[in-house]
């Protein structure tokens, strides 16, 4: 029960505080938002008109996106259904924030969206390029023949064809955005690097600034979600790099070097921690299709080393009961953490095993927690985390628990005493 | 080409202001409608007497348009003239254009409104859509009266006011914002919606010189009045049947409609000295008139009514519809 429950709590954790970033980012620089009003409501608590909730139900259980949305507003005179919301759109390793009006009062009113102000000459119902093109109707990049135009709001699934639809032709936008730059190395970055698939660029510009373009790269054309057994992911897990490039738009100048980032989503780090990862260095004059070649090679490895390392930690959590006794409650997808109870005499206390992703070659980190000690809030008392006992990769995993299990019986002395010094003293 | 002329400035009367706003206030959902005025040149910005090349090129089709929204028609459902993907109804166009029924002269579609509440002051992406495609039908500018075409007259612009309001969270306080602006067409293809700001005209010390400028138009005509005495004006009377027999029954049949009956001779009688005897024939003139009055009034009254009726009952099968409720 109590691993149910934690296991639920910590995917929620990391999404709804990005949620609250974005959103006090997006707000300070957009002046033409309406304030915010009583507690923003969390998304769904207020009563959505019922058509226009299952559309967005639809879109938020089915999407392969990690689509959020934001704030829900009613838009009627009367203010008791919301029919308007913030959507956070993924892109481009950020989120840009779309707003969808519908209309509560006529339902079958297809939706409108509002696109940030520094999207604004992103147009997607109007014929892009000339003329002529428009009258042939062959325009690529606009909705001619879209779910808009054929609205069924009866039809849950519309809402989220539609928000596809929107986000490939913004993909379009940005890419044409960054073709009509006058800067070479781009030029030729684009054209070479531009039919990988999954990437994304996007024009990253703001006033006291100079222009930057973002290139967002998938990396290894593994599936991540399959190398782990029993994988609690909902959305498909990638790794990226993240290359930032200031625009030249002079030809005498020597371009800069670009700043580069391996991101990934905060769920995959139970597994594999992408900071960790050494980048090779940018050499001059290099460009990407030169740069990742290698850069993959090395993360391929890492990542599978990473993989192995699940069946270790595995092994060493299934060594524990020998001498702890059955774990009170372990990780059993990624393997990270484990607690067990202890009793040395009469002094009870759990051991929390955190085990890095690096095992073995990283110890795990214990912490101490009284069962029968408690500070003046009531919380029980905890060590802080131990990671300088003597430790071997070498040796086998029933000798490490044993070699821990042997440092335990000495520690929980002074555990004891630091529980006894630092409860308050009660008369 | 025509579409080079630049609106430069906006201005909005602020009875027809408040009327949009009194409409987006009081409607259950969104609204949007139909905006009307008439465009007139702004004087040329400064022309310097050495450059006499600019002085002629800068004449007709540089100098920028100053745009007065005086009408607005709000059909009271959302989507009234356009579509999903902001295509416009050409004949719903044509409809809303034939509703309004004062149009002075030079009168024309000037844009079009949309207020939401509680979302972005941002143009929406169907509202760009509407003003693009709004921008790109220069016919349905045009006013269809004969001989109405003015050769001189500008081209129209579209003109798109944004509206929102937010109420704070026990309704104390409605904020209201609107923003204004200009669609120019680009190289690109697309165009853009370009923000300007909007005078709003109000009676005032400030605004004298538009009201002075006001010349009144009427469709009654003149009374033929003679004080001078009774020989003096049915000589002149008989010389101006000769001239302009026609233009003088026209003009009778047009005030006899207004009159009820009430003849012009009668109406003579009461100029001149006699006409202290026919005080109680012009207080019967005045309230047969009152009494049409009165009885349009209350026809306006009941068909109001019932339309609203029909509006509520719309809007409760809108609802069920839609599950609320």
């Amino acid at each position: 029960m109590n691993q149910e429950a934690k296991r639920h709590a910590t995917p929620a954790s990391p999404s709804s505080s990005s949620t609250t970033s974005l959103d006090s980012g997006g707000s300070a620089r957009d002046p033409h938002r309406p304030p915010p009003l009583s507690p923003p409501s969390p998304a769904m608590s207020a009563a959505v008109s019922p058509l226009i909730a299952a559309q967005l139900n639809y879109l938020l259980a089915h999407s392969p996106l990690p689509l959020k949305v934001g704030q829900v507003w009613a838009g009627s005179k009367n203010g008791r259904y919301a029919d308007r919301f913030t959507l956070l759109v993924p892109f481009c390793l950020d989120y840009i924030k779309w707003d969808v009006v519908f209309n509560a009062g006529y339902p079958s009113v297809p939706p409108d969206f509002v696109f940030p102000p520094e999207d604004d000459d992103f147009h997607p119902l109007i014929p892009v390029g000339d003329v002529k093109e428009e009258k042939e109707g062959e325009g690529e990049g606009h909705l001619s023949k879209s779910s808009l135009s054929d609205w069924n709001s009866k039809d849950p699934s519309r809402l989220l064809a539609l928000v596809h639809e929107l986000r490939d032709l913004y993909m379009h936008y940005q890419k044409k955005r960054i073709e009509e730059l006058d800067d070479a190395r781009l030029k030729f970055e684009i054209s070479t690097i531009l039919s990988r698939e999954g990437i994304e660029v996007c024009m990253i510009s703001s006033h006291d600034r100079p222009e930057e373009v973002k290139f967002a790269v998938p990396l290894l054309d593994i599936d991540l979600n399959k190398l782990v057994l029993a994988c609690p992911w909902r959305h498909q897990q990638k790794i990226y790099l993240q290359v930032v490039f200031p625009v030249h738009t002079s030809y005498s100048s020597a371009p800069s070097a670009p700043r580069i980032k391996l991101v990934s989503s905060s769920e995959l780090k139970s597994l594999f921690s992408v900071e960790d990862v050494k980048l090779p260095p940018w050499l001059d004059g290099m460009c990407m299709a030169e740069y990742l070649p290698n850069l993959e090679e090395n993360l391929k490895t890492q990542v599978l080393e990473a993989v192995a390392s699940i069946g270790a930690r595995r092994c060493f959590i299934e060594a524990l009961p020998s001498l702890f006794g059955r774990p009170l409650e372990a990780d059993p997808v990624f393997c990270r953490r484990a607690t067990v109870l202890v009793v040395s005499g009469v002094f009870t206390f759990l051991v929390h095993f955190s085990i890095p992703t690096q095992f073995p070659k990283q110890q795990p980190i214990l912490t101490l927690q009284s069962s029968q000690h408690f500070n003046s809030q009531g919380t029980p008392i905890l060590s802080p985390p131990i990671n300088d006992y003597p430790w071997s990769p070498r040796w086998d995993v029933p000798g490490m628990v044993e070699r821990i299990f042997d440092f335990l019986v000495d520690e929980c002395l002074n555990f004891k005493k630091y529980c006894n010094e630092t409860m308050p003293q009660q008369q | 080409m025509a579409d080079d002329a630049v609106v430069e400035k906006i201005s909005i009367s602020g009875p027809t202001l408040a009327s949009i706003i009194h409409r987006f206030t009081s409607s259950p959902g969104d609204v949007d409608g139909l905006l009307f005025g008439h465009v007139a040149r702004l004087p040329p910005p400064d022309l310097h007497d050495d450059d006499p090349s600019a002085a002629t090129s800068a004449a007709a089709s540089q100098s920028p348009l100053s745009a007065t929204v005086t009408g607005i028609f709000c059909s009271g459902s959302p989507m009234g003239f356009y579509d999903a993907l902001g295509r416009l109804d050409l004949p719903a166009l044509r409809r809303a254009f034939a509703a309004a029924d004062h149009r002075p002269p030079g009168f024309a579609l000037l844009g079009w409104f949309s207020g939401r509440r509680r979302s972005p002051v941002h143009p929406s992406m169907r509202e760009f859509a509407v003003s693009f495609s709004l921008s790109k039908y220069p016919t349905l500018t045009l006013d269809d009266r004969p001989g109405s075409a003015h050769p001189d007259l500008p081209p129209k612009p579209c003109i798109f006011l944004l509206l929102a309001s937010s109420p704070s969270p026990n309704h104390a306080v409605h904020t209201h914002e609107y923003r204004a602006f200009v669609f120019r067409s680009t190289a690109a293809g697309s165009g853009a919606l370009e923000p300007r700001s909007l005078d709003v005209i109000n009676v005032g010390p400030a605004f004298r010189g538009q009201y002075s400028s006001f010349s009144p138009a009427s469709a009654f005509p003149w009374m033929p009045c003679w004080p001078r005495g009774i020989e003096e004006g049915e000589r002149e009377r008989g010389s101006k049947k000769g001239e302009s027999l026609r233009e003088a029954e026209r003009e009778l049949r047009l005030l006899e409609s207004s009159a009820e009956g009430f003849g012009l001779e009668r109406l003579e009688r009461l100029v001149g000295p006699g006409a202290a005897e026919y005080t109680s024939e012009l207080e019967d003139l005045y309230t047969k008139m009152l009494l049409k009055l009165e009885g349009l009034a209350r026809l306006v009254e009941k068909s109001s009514a019932r339309v609203l009726e029909q509006e509520n009952r719309n809007s409760l099968l809108r609802n069920k519809l839609a599950g609320m409720e």
